[in-house]
Protein backbone atom coordinates (compact mmCIF):
# COMPACT_ATOMS: atom_id res chain seq x y z
CA UNK A 1 0.00 0.00 0.00
CA UNK A 2 1.32 3.58 -1.01
CA UNK A 3 -0.27 6.35 0.21
CA UNK A 4 1.73 9.79 -0.84
CA UNK A 5 1.11 11.60 2.37
CA UNK A 6 3.04 14.27 1.05
CA UNK A 7 0.55 15.16 -1.89
CA UNK A 8 -1.72 14.40 0.30
CA UNK A 9 -0.52 17.43 2.79
CA UNK A 10 0.03 19.60 -0.48
CA UNK A 11 -3.60 19.16 -1.18
CA UNK A 12 -4.99 19.65 1.98
CA UNK A 13 -2.83 22.63 2.45
CA UNK A 14 -3.50 24.64 -0.96
CA UNK A 15 -6.85 24.36 -0.81
CA UNK A 16 -7.18 24.98 2.81
CA UNK A 17 -5.01 28.14 1.96
CA UNK A 18 -7.32 28.93 -1.43
CA UNK A 19 -10.65 28.67 -0.42
CA UNK A 20 -9.52 30.78 2.87
CA UNK A 21 -8.18 33.39 0.39
CA UNK A 22 -11.14 32.87 -2.03
CA UNK A 23 -13.58 33.96 1.02
CA UNK A 24 -11.61 36.15 2.85
CA UNK A 25 -11.48 38.88 -0.33
CA UNK A 26 -15.11 38.29 -1.73
CA UNK A 27 -16.01 39.19 2.43
CA UNK A 28 -13.86 42.16 2.56
CA UNK A 29 -15.86 43.29 -0.86
CA UNK A 30 -18.70 43.19 0.51
CA UNK A 31 -17.64 44.36 3.84
CA UNK A 32 -16.39 47.42 1.85
CA UNK A 33 -19.38 47.97 -0.83
CA UNK A 34 -22.51 47.79 2.01
CA UNK A 35 -22.52 51.21 3.75
CA UNK A 36 -24.92 53.77 2.88
CA UNK A 37 -22.78 56.69 2.09
CA UNK A 38 -19.06 55.08 0.81
CA UNK A 39 -16.12 57.13 -0.19
CA UNK A 40 -14.55 56.76 -3.41
CA UNK A 41 -11.69 54.60 -1.83
CA UNK A 42 -13.85 52.13 -0.44
CA UNK A 43 -15.96 51.42 -3.81
CA UNK A 44 -12.54 51.43 -5.68
CA UNK A 45 -11.21 48.73 -2.90
CA UNK A 46 -14.83 47.05 -2.61
CA UNK A 47 -14.91 46.69 -6.72
CA UNK A 48 -10.96 45.45 -6.58
CA UNK A 49 -11.59 42.64 -4.28
CA UNK A 50 -14.43 41.26 -5.90
CA UNK A 51 -12.18 41.60 -9.50
CA UNK A 52 -9.61 39.58 -7.76
CA UNK A 53 -12.28 36.88 -7.68
CA UNK A 54 -12.94 37.44 -10.61
CA UNK A 55 -9.62 36.36 -11.55
CA UNK A 56 -9.92 33.47 -8.94
CA UNK A 57 -12.48 32.00 -10.71
CA UNK A 58 -10.81 32.32 -14.80
CA UNK A 59 -7.77 31.05 -12.85
CA UNK A 60 -10.05 27.92 -11.73
CA UNK A 61 -11.55 27.64 -15.59
CA UNK A 62 -8.00 27.54 -16.18
CA UNK A 63 -7.11 24.36 -14.06
CA UNK A 64 -10.24 23.25 -15.20
CA UNK A 65 -9.62 23.29 -19.14
CA UNK A 66 -7.21 20.86 -19.97
CA UNK A 67 -6.61 22.55 -23.57
CA UNK A 68 -5.70 26.06 -21.23
CA UNK A 69 -2.46 24.80 -19.46
CA UNK A 70 -1.60 21.63 -21.58
CA UNK B 1 -23.37 -11.73 -33.21
CA UNK B 2 -22.06 -12.30 -29.92
CA UNK B 3 -19.75 -9.35 -29.77
CA UNK B 4 -22.03 -7.06 -31.14
CA UNK B 5 -24.87 -6.93 -28.89
CA UNK B 6 -22.76 -7.22 -25.98
CA UNK B 7 -21.12 -4.33 -27.66
CA UNK B 8 -24.43 -2.88 -27.96
CA UNK B 9 -25.82 -3.56 -24.48
CA UNK B 10 -22.59 -2.25 -22.73
CA UNK B 11 -22.76 1.31 -24.72
CA UNK B 12 -26.57 1.40 -23.61
CA UNK B 13 -25.84 0.67 -19.86
CA UNK B 14 -22.63 2.86 -19.87
CA UNK B 15 -25.03 5.72 -21.22
CA UNK B 16 -27.57 5.23 -18.56
CA UNK B 17 -24.62 4.82 -16.04
CA UNK B 18 -23.47 8.63 -17.63
CA UNK B 19 -26.91 10.13 -16.74
CA UNK B 20 -26.90 8.48 -13.35
CA UNK B 21 -23.97 10.16 -12.54
CA UNK B 22 -24.83 13.11 -13.55
CA UNK B 23 -28.18 13.17 -11.87
CA UNK B 24 -26.59 11.69 -8.73
CA UNK B 25 -24.22 14.44 -9.18
CA UNK B 26 -25.73 17.59 -9.63
CA UNK B 27 -26.12 18.24 -5.61
CA UNK B 28 -22.34 18.39 -5.28
CA UNK B 29 -22.39 21.82 -7.22
CA UNK B 30 -26.66 22.81 -7.19
CA UNK B 31 -27.66 21.72 -3.05
CA UNK B 32 -26.34 24.92 -1.64
CA UNK B 33 -27.41 27.22 -3.96
CA UNK B 34 -30.96 25.93 -4.74
CA UNK B 35 -31.10 25.27 -0.73
CA UNK B 36 -29.99 29.47 -0.20
CA UNK B 37 -32.03 30.34 -2.74
CA UNK B 38 -29.09 31.67 -4.89
CA UNK B 39 -30.61 30.12 -8.25
CA UNK B 40 -34.23 28.73 -8.67
CA UNK B 41 -33.96 25.22 -8.50
CA UNK B 42 -34.64 24.62 -12.29
CA UNK B 43 -32.44 27.08 -13.27
CA UNK B 44 -29.41 26.02 -11.28
CA UNK B 45 -30.24 22.07 -12.56
CA UNK B 46 -30.20 24.21 -15.99
CA UNK B 47 -26.92 25.89 -15.72
CA UNK B 48 -25.28 22.73 -14.09
CA UNK B 49 -26.75 20.87 -16.88
CA UNK B 50 -24.72 23.26 -19.72
CA UNK B 51 -22.03 23.29 -17.98
CA UNK B 52 -21.80 19.71 -17.39
CA UNK B 53 -22.23 19.43 -21.52
CA UNK B 54 -19.57 22.13 -22.22
CA UNK B 55 -17.46 20.40 -19.76
CA UNK B 56 -17.57 16.86 -21.58
CA UNK B 57 -16.31 18.18 -24.76
CA UNK B 58 -13.35 19.85 -23.19
CA UNK B 59 -11.23 16.87 -22.03
CA UNK B 60 -11.81 13.91 -24.60
CA UNK B 61 -8.24 12.02 -23.03
CA UNK B 62 -9.89 8.71 -22.22
CA UNK B 63 -7.75 6.72 -19.15
CA UNK B 64 -5.66 3.98 -20.13
CA UNK B 65 -7.26 1.63 -17.89
CA UNK B 66 -11.04 1.15 -17.43
CA UNK B 67 -10.52 0.52 -13.26
CA UNK B 68 -7.32 2.85 -12.55
CA UNK B 69 -5.65 0.48 -11.70
CA UNK B 70 -7.59 -0.85 -9.34
CA UNK B 71 -7.89 -4.48 -11.61
CA UNK B 72 -4.85 -5.62 -12.64
CA UNK B 73 -5.64 -5.39 -16.49
CA UNK B 74 -3.71 -5.26 -19.85
CA UNK B 75 -0.41 -7.18 -20.24
CA UNK B 76 0.37 -9.91 -17.61
CA UNK B 77 -2.75 -9.55 -15.71
CA UNK B 78 -6.47 -10.23 -16.73
CA UNK B 79 -8.21 -9.22 -19.96
CA UNK B 80 -10.88 -6.87 -19.11
CA UNK B 81 -13.78 -8.57 -21.25
CA UNK B 82 -16.63 -6.60 -22.23
CA UNK B 83 -19.38 -9.02 -20.23
CA UNK B 84 -17.02 -8.07 -17.49
CA UNK B 85 -17.46 -4.49 -18.09
CA UNK B 86 -21.22 -4.94 -18.60
CA UNK B 87 -21.54 -6.96 -15.42
CA UNK B 88 -19.82 -3.94 -13.75
CA UNK B 89 -21.85 -1.49 -15.32
CA UNK B 90 -25.00 -3.25 -13.49
CA UNK B 91 -23.68 -3.38 -10.46
CA UNK B 92 -23.03 0.20 -10.70
CA UNK B 93 -26.12 1.51 -12.29
CA UNK B 94 -28.01 -0.54 -9.65
CA UNK B 95 -25.76 0.70 -6.45
CA UNK B 96 -26.50 4.31 -7.76
CA UNK B 97 -30.32 4.02 -8.73
CA UNK B 98 -30.62 2.87 -4.72
CA UNK B 99 -28.39 5.37 -3.65
CA UNK B 100 -30.63 7.86 -4.90
CA UNK B 101 -33.90 6.29 -4.01
CA UNK B 102 -32.81 6.63 -0.58
CA UNK B 103 -31.73 10.26 -1.33
CA UNK B 104 -27.24 9.43 -0.40
CA UNK B 105 -24.95 10.89 -1.77
CA UNK B 106 -22.33 8.24 -2.88
CA UNK B 107 -19.48 8.30 -5.35
CA UNK B 108 -20.22 7.62 -8.82
CA UNK B 109 -16.56 6.10 -9.55
CA UNK B 110 -16.49 4.26 -6.53
CA UNK B 111 -19.59 2.12 -7.58
CA UNK B 112 -18.37 1.85 -10.82
CA UNK B 113 -15.50 0.09 -9.48
CA UNK B 114 -16.78 -1.86 -6.88
CA UNK B 115 -18.77 -3.14 -10.18
CA UNK B 116 -16.01 -3.79 -11.76
CA UNK B 117 -14.00 -5.30 -9.44
CA UNK B 118 -17.04 -7.83 -8.32
CA UNK B 119 -17.19 -9.08 -11.81
CA UNK B 120 -13.67 -9.31 -12.17
CA UNK B 121 -13.72 -11.95 -9.46
CA UNK B 122 -16.04 -14.17 -10.33
CA UNK B 123 -14.60 -13.71 -13.95
CA UNK B 124 -10.74 -13.94 -12.83
CA UNK B 125 -10.81 -14.62 -9.50
CA UNK B 126 -9.09 -12.70 -6.51
CA UNK B 127 -6.00 -12.21 -7.63
CA UNK B 128 -7.08 -9.98 -10.34
CA UNK B 129 -7.59 -7.67 -8.03
CA UNK B 130 -5.58 -5.34 -6.48
CA UNK B 131 -6.61 -4.78 -2.99
CA UNK B 132 -3.68 -2.33 -2.02
CA UNK B 133 -4.92 -0.10 -4.87
CA UNK B 134 -8.49 -0.33 -3.25
CA UNK B 135 -7.43 0.73 0.00
CA UNK B 136 -4.75 3.32 -0.96
CA UNK B 137 -7.53 4.91 -3.88
CA UNK B 138 -10.85 3.97 -2.10
CA UNK B 139 -11.34 3.28 1.24
CA UNK B 140 -8.29 6.18 2.54
CA UNK B 141 -9.59 9.07 0.58
CA UNK B 142 -13.30 8.35 1.23
CA UNK B 143 -11.65 8.88 5.29
CA UNK B 144 -9.84 11.62 4.36
CA UNK B 145 -11.75 13.51 1.81
CA UNK B 146 -14.67 14.54 4.18
CA UNK B 147 -12.16 15.51 6.88
CA UNK B 148 -10.13 17.79 4.49
CA UNK B 149 -13.09 19.45 3.18
CA UNK B 150 -14.63 19.85 6.42
CA UNK B 151 -11.64 21.79 8.12
CA UNK B 152 -11.84 23.80 4.75
CA UNK B 153 -15.10 24.77 4.73
CA UNK B 154 -15.16 25.21 8.85
CA UNK B 155 -12.63 27.95 8.17
CA UNK B 156 -13.81 29.46 4.81
CA UNK B 157 -17.28 29.79 6.68
CA UNK B 158 -15.59 31.56 9.98
CA UNK B 159 -13.64 33.20 8.40
CA UNK B 160 -16.64 35.02 6.30
CA UNK B 161 -18.69 35.55 9.43
CA UNK B 162 -15.41 37.26 11.09
CA UNK B 163 -14.90 39.48 8.39
CA UNK B 164 -18.78 40.70 7.95
CA UNK B 165 -19.64 40.69 11.74
CA UNK B 166 -21.18 44.57 12.15
CA UNK B 167 -23.04 46.31 14.72
CA UNK B 168 -25.12 48.44 13.11
CA UNK B 169 -28.46 46.66 11.33
CA UNK B 170 -27.19 46.16 8.00
CA UNK B 171 -26.80 42.87 6.81
CA UNK B 172 -24.22 42.54 3.76
CA UNK B 173 -24.31 38.38 3.97
CA UNK B 174 -27.09 38.41 1.08
CA UNK B 175 -24.34 39.26 -1.52
CA UNK B 176 -22.68 35.71 -0.89
CA UNK B 177 -25.80 34.16 -2.88
CA UNK B 178 -24.04 35.94 -6.12
CA UNK B 179 -20.91 34.69 -5.34
CA UNK B 180 -22.50 30.91 -4.98
CA UNK B 181 -23.44 31.36 -8.63
CA UNK B 182 -19.57 31.33 -9.23
CA UNK B 183 -18.10 28.73 -7.34
CA UNK B 184 -20.71 25.97 -7.75
CA UNK B 185 -20.88 26.58 -11.55
CA UNK B 186 -17.03 26.00 -11.34
CA UNK B 187 -17.79 22.30 -9.46
CA UNK B 188 -20.90 21.55 -11.84
CA UNK B 189 -17.60 22.39 -15.03
CA UNK B 190 -14.94 20.62 -13.33
CA UNK B 191 -17.52 17.31 -13.35
CA UNK B 192 -18.17 17.65 -16.56
CA UNK B 193 -14.82 17.33 -17.58
CA UNK B 194 -13.93 14.55 -15.32
CA UNK B 195 -16.83 12.12 -15.34
CA UNK B 196 -18.63 12.29 -18.80
CA UNK B 197 -14.63 10.74 -19.67
CA UNK B 198 -15.46 7.90 -17.42
CA UNK B 199 -18.12 6.83 -19.29
CA UNK B 200 -16.08 7.60 -22.75
CA UNK B 201 -13.76 5.53 -21.60
CA UNK B 202 -15.59 2.63 -20.83
CA UNK B 203 -17.32 2.92 -24.35
CA UNK B 204 -14.33 3.70 -26.08
CA UNK B 205 -12.62 0.82 -24.58
CA UNK B 206 -14.90 -1.67 -25.12
CA UNK B 207 -14.82 -1.02 -29.00
CA UNK B 208 -11.24 -1.30 -28.90
CA UNK B 209 -11.87 -4.57 -27.64
CA UNK B 210 -14.66 -5.77 -30.04
CA UNK B 211 -12.45 -4.49 -33.09
CA UNK B 212 -14.56 -1.84 -34.02
CA UNK B 213 -11.44 0.71 -33.29
CA UNK B 214 -7.52 0.07 -33.40
CA UNK B 215 -5.66 -0.06 -30.26
CA UNK B 216 -4.85 3.30 -28.53
CA UNK B 217 -7.31 5.04 -30.53
CA UNK B 218 -9.29 8.33 -28.99
CA UNK B 219 -13.41 8.13 -28.26
CA UNK B 220 -15.30 8.79 -32.05
CA UNK B 221 -16.97 11.83 -32.18
CA UNK B 222 -20.36 10.53 -31.37
CA UNK B 223 -19.34 8.56 -28.25
CA UNK B 224 -17.91 12.06 -27.05
CA UNK B 225 -22.04 13.47 -28.07
CA UNK B 226 -23.78 10.97 -27.01
CA UNK B 227 -21.93 10.75 -23.56
CA UNK B 228 -22.11 14.40 -23.49
CA UNK B 229 -25.66 14.38 -23.89
CA UNK B 230 -26.38 11.25 -21.51
CA UNK B 231 -24.51 13.13 -18.52
CA UNK B 232 -26.08 16.51 -19.14
CA UNK B 233 -29.89 15.29 -19.40
CA UNK B 234 -29.16 13.45 -16.04
CA UNK B 235 -28.11 16.79 -14.77
CA UNK B 236 -31.26 18.19 -15.52
CA UNK B 237 -32.75 15.52 -14.45
CA UNK B 238 -31.73 16.50 -11.15
CA UNK B 239 -31.39 14.05 -8.31
CA UNK B 240 -33.89 15.81 -6.12
CA UNK B 241 -33.38 13.36 -2.77
CA UNK B 242 -29.89 14.02 -3.20
CA UNK B 243 -30.42 17.44 -3.64
CA UNK B 244 -32.77 17.82 -0.65
CA UNK B 245 -30.00 15.65 1.69
CA UNK B 246 -27.21 17.92 1.15
CA UNK B 247 -29.20 21.41 0.33
CA UNK B 248 -30.97 20.75 4.29
CA UNK B 249 -30.25 16.98 4.92
CA UNK B 250 -27.23 17.60 6.59
CA UNK B 251 -27.30 21.16 8.03
CA UNK B 252 -29.57 24.42 7.12
CA UNK B 253 -27.81 25.93 5.21
CA UNK B 254 -27.49 30.15 4.77
CA UNK B 255 -25.85 32.44 2.16
CA UNK B 256 -22.70 32.79 3.95
CA UNK B 257 -22.08 28.68 4.60
CA UNK B 258 -23.33 28.01 1.05
CA UNK B 259 -20.23 30.80 -0.58
CA UNK B 260 -18.04 28.81 1.65
CA UNK B 261 -19.02 25.48 1.20
CA UNK B 262 -18.91 25.84 -2.62
CA UNK B 263 -15.79 27.60 -2.24
CA UNK B 264 -14.20 25.17 -0.35
CA UNK B 265 -15.31 22.30 -2.42
CA UNK B 266 -14.03 24.18 -5.72
CA UNK B 267 -10.83 24.77 -4.07
CA UNK B 268 -9.85 21.07 -3.11
CA UNK B 269 -11.43 19.18 -6.06
CA UNK B 270 -9.23 21.36 -8.24
CA UNK B 271 -6.21 21.21 -5.17
CA UNK B 272 -6.66 17.27 -5.41
CA UNK B 273 -6.94 17.08 -9.23
CA UNK B 274 -4.44 19.03 -9.92
CA UNK B 275 -1.64 17.49 -7.22
CA UNK B 276 -2.01 14.34 -7.59
CA UNK B 277 -4.40 12.95 -4.90
CA UNK B 278 -7.66 11.98 -6.00
CA UNK B 279 -10.36 12.75 -3.69
CA UNK B 280 -13.82 11.70 -4.74
CA UNK B 281 -16.17 15.89 -5.52
CA UNK B 282 -19.36 13.81 -3.85
CA UNK B 283 -17.36 13.09 -0.70
CA UNK B 284 -15.33 16.57 -0.50
CA UNK B 285 -18.82 18.35 -1.06
CA UNK B 286 -20.55 16.88 1.80
CA UNK B 287 -17.11 17.24 3.82
CA UNK B 288 -17.55 20.90 3.13
CA UNK B 289 -21.14 21.32 4.32
CA UNK B 290 -20.75 19.52 7.39
CA UNK B 291 -17.61 21.93 7.37
CA UNK B 292 -20.17 24.89 6.89
CA UNK B 293 -22.64 23.68 9.35
CA UNK B 294 -20.25 23.39 12.36
CA UNK B 295 -18.31 27.07 11.03
CA UNK B 296 -21.76 28.81 12.19
CA UNK B 297 -23.05 29.46 15.60
CA UNK B 298 -26.14 28.01 16.25
CA UNK B 299 -26.28 25.55 13.29
CA UNK B 300 -27.28 22.02 13.55
CA UNK B 301 -26.16 18.93 11.82
CA UNK B 302 -28.02 16.66 11.45
CA UNK B 303 -25.29 13.93 12.52
CA UNK B 304 -27.36 10.83 11.92
CA UNK B 305 -28.00 11.86 8.40
CA UNK B 306 -24.28 12.17 8.08
CA UNK B 307 -23.61 8.92 9.85
CA UNK B 308 -26.05 7.48 6.72
CA UNK B 309 -23.76 9.07 4.19
CA UNK B 310 -20.90 7.57 5.31
CA UNK B 311 -21.83 4.51 5.96
CA UNK B 312 -23.44 4.56 2.12
CA UNK B 313 -19.72 5.55 0.91
CA UNK B 314 -18.77 2.43 2.53
CA UNK B 315 -20.95 -0.26 1.66
CA UNK B 316 -21.21 1.79 -1.88
CA UNK B 317 -17.96 -0.34 -3.28
CA UNK B 318 -18.43 -3.87 -1.76
CA UNK B 319 -22.16 -3.45 -2.67
CA UNK B 320 -22.19 -2.77 -6.04
CA UNK B 321 -19.16 -5.35 -5.98
CA UNK B 322 -21.91 -8.02 -4.92
CA UNK B 323 -24.18 -6.80 -7.71
CA UNK B 324 -21.73 -6.89 -10.14
CA UNK B 325 -20.37 -10.10 -9.17
CA UNK B 326 -24.09 -11.78 -9.83
CA UNK B 327 -24.41 -10.37 -13.16
CA UNK B 328 -20.74 -11.56 -14.26
CA UNK B 329 -22.32 -14.89 -12.20
CA UNK B 330 -25.11 -14.87 -14.86
CA UNK B 331 -23.36 -13.40 -17.82
CA UNK B 332 -20.71 -16.29 -17.69
CA UNK B 333 -23.72 -18.72 -19.20
CA UNK B 334 -23.15 -17.00 -22.59
CA UNK B 335 -25.88 -14.89 -24.73
CA UNK B 336 -28.88 -16.15 -22.35
CA UNK B 337 -27.13 -15.19 -19.46
CA UNK B 338 -26.29 -12.03 -20.63
CA UNK B 339 -30.38 -11.11 -22.14
CA UNK B 340 -30.72 -12.51 -18.70
CA UNK B 341 -29.19 -9.89 -17.36
CA UNK B 342 -30.22 -6.92 -19.58
CA UNK B 343 -33.91 -7.83 -18.59
CA UNK B 344 -33.16 -8.09 -14.91
CA UNK B 345 -31.16 -4.96 -14.80
CA UNK B 346 -33.86 -3.22 -16.83
CA UNK B 347 -36.42 -4.79 -14.36
CA UNK B 348 -34.43 -3.44 -10.85
CA UNK B 349 -34.04 -0.22 -12.11
CA UNK B 350 -37.89 -0.03 -13.29
CA UNK B 351 -38.56 -1.20 -9.81
CA UNK B 352 -36.78 1.46 -8.06
CA UNK B 353 -38.46 4.23 -10.46
CA UNK B 354 -41.72 3.01 -9.67
CA UNK B 355 -40.77 3.05 -5.54
CA UNK B 356 -39.51 6.30 -6.03
CA UNK B 357 -42.50 7.56 -7.59
CA UNK B 358 -44.62 5.94 -4.37
CA UNK B 359 -42.80 8.86 -2.53
CA UNK B 360 -42.36 11.23 -5.05
CA UNK B 361 -39.53 14.09 -4.08
CA UNK B 362 -39.05 15.94 -6.88
CA UNK B 363 -39.45 19.16 -4.61
CA UNK B 364 -38.81 21.00 -7.82
CA UNK B 365 -42.19 22.42 -7.91
CA UNK B 366 -42.58 22.43 -4.02
CA UNK B 367 -39.25 24.06 -3.90
CA UNK B 368 -40.25 26.86 -6.50
CA UNK B 369 -43.53 27.54 -4.29
CA UNK B 370 -41.82 27.91 -0.99
CA UNK B 371 -39.32 30.10 -2.55
CA UNK B 372 -42.41 31.92 -4.07
CA UNK B 373 -44.35 32.13 -0.39
CA UNK B 374 -40.75 33.34 1.39
CA UNK B 375 -40.67 36.29 -1.05
CA UNK B 376 -44.47 37.42 -1.78
CA UNK B 377 -44.82 37.21 2.30
CA UNK B 378 -43.07 39.53 4.18
CA UNK B 379 -40.93 38.33 7.47
CA UNK B 380 -43.60 38.98 9.91
CA UNK B 381 -46.25 37.60 7.74
CA UNK B 382 -43.89 34.14 6.61
CA UNK B 383 -43.67 34.08 10.26
CA UNK B 384 -47.27 34.35 11.77
CA UNK B 385 -48.24 31.72 8.65
CA UNK B 386 -45.71 29.61 9.90
CA UNK B 387 -46.86 29.67 13.49
CA UNK B 388 -50.65 28.72 12.45
CA UNK B 389 -48.58 26.25 10.61
CA UNK B 390 -50.22 27.17 7.75
CA UNK B 391 -47.14 26.92 5.13
CA UNK B 392 -43.77 25.29 6.26
CA UNK B 393 -41.86 27.62 5.43
CA UNK B 394 -39.27 29.27 8.23
CA UNK B 395 -39.65 32.65 8.32
CA UNK B 396 -36.24 33.70 7.20
CA UNK B 397 -37.40 34.76 3.84
CA UNK B 398 -35.23 33.56 1.05
CA UNK B 399 -32.49 31.65 3.53
CA UNK B 400 -35.86 28.88 3.76
CA UNK B 401 -34.28 25.99 4.70
CA UNK B 402 -35.22 22.27 2.63
CA UNK B 403 -37.49 20.81 4.37
CA UNK B 404 -37.10 17.05 3.82
CA UNK B 405 -41.18 15.68 3.37
CA UNK B 406 -39.93 11.92 4.21
CA UNK B 407 -38.21 13.44 7.49
CA UNK B 408 -40.73 12.78 10.62
CA UNK B 409 -38.83 15.16 12.83
CA UNK B 410 -40.03 17.78 10.79
CA UNK B 411 -43.65 17.95 12.58
CA UNK B 412 -42.31 18.84 15.90
CA UNK B 413 -39.37 21.29 14.16
CA UNK B 414 -41.69 24.05 13.63
CA UNK B 415 -41.96 26.02 17.32
CA UNK B 416 -37.97 24.88 17.35
CA UNK B 417 -37.23 26.35 13.49
CA UNK B 418 -39.01 29.84 14.64
CA UNK B 419 -37.15 29.92 17.70
CA UNK B 420 -34.14 28.94 15.85
CA UNK B 421 -34.56 31.98 13.28
CA UNK B 422 -35.51 34.43 16.06
CA UNK B 423 -31.90 33.29 17.63
CA UNK B 424 -30.48 33.61 14.33
CA UNK B 425 -32.05 37.18 14.42
CA UNK B 426 -30.38 38.56 16.94
CA UNK B 427 -27.16 37.05 17.24
CA UNK B 428 -25.62 37.48 13.59
CA UNK B 429 -28.33 39.01 11.72
CA UNK B 430 -27.22 37.54 8.64
CA UNK B 431 -28.27 36.50 4.51
CA UNK B 432 -31.89 38.85 5.04
CA UNK B 433 -33.16 39.51 1.83
CA UNK B 434 -32.77 43.17 2.37
CA UNK B 435 -29.42 43.34 1.53
CA UNK B 436 -29.81 47.03 0.80
CA UNK B 437 -27.07 48.30 -1.50
CA UNK B 438 -25.56 44.41 -2.35
CA UNK B 439 -28.42 44.67 -4.72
Amino acid sequence: MSIDWSAFVTVALVSLFSAAALVTVYSLGLRLLTVDDRSAVRTVAGWACFVLCGLGVLYGIYLIVPALHR
Amino acid sequence: MDLTLIVVLVIVLALFFDFTNGFHDTANAMATPIATGAMKPKVAVTVAAVLNLVGAFLSTEVAKTVSGGIIREGDGGVQISPEMIFAGLIGAVVWNMFTWLRGLPSSSSHALFGGLIGAAVVGAGLSSVDFSVVLSKVVLPALLAPLIAGLVGYTATRLAYRITRRRDDKSERGGFRYGQIFTSSLVALAHGTNDAQKTMGVITLTLIASGALGAGSGPPLWVVVVCALAIALGTYTGGWRIIQTMGGGLTEVKPTQGFSAEASTTATVLASSHLGFALSTTQVASGSIIGAGLGRRGAKIQWSTAGKIVAAWFITLPASAAVGAVAAFIASAGIVGLVVDAVVGVAVIAGIFLLSRRRPHDQSAAMEVDVAATSVLSRRRARRAEKRGRIDTPAGGVEAPFVRLDDPPVATTTADRGDRADRTDRTDRTDRTDDGTTR
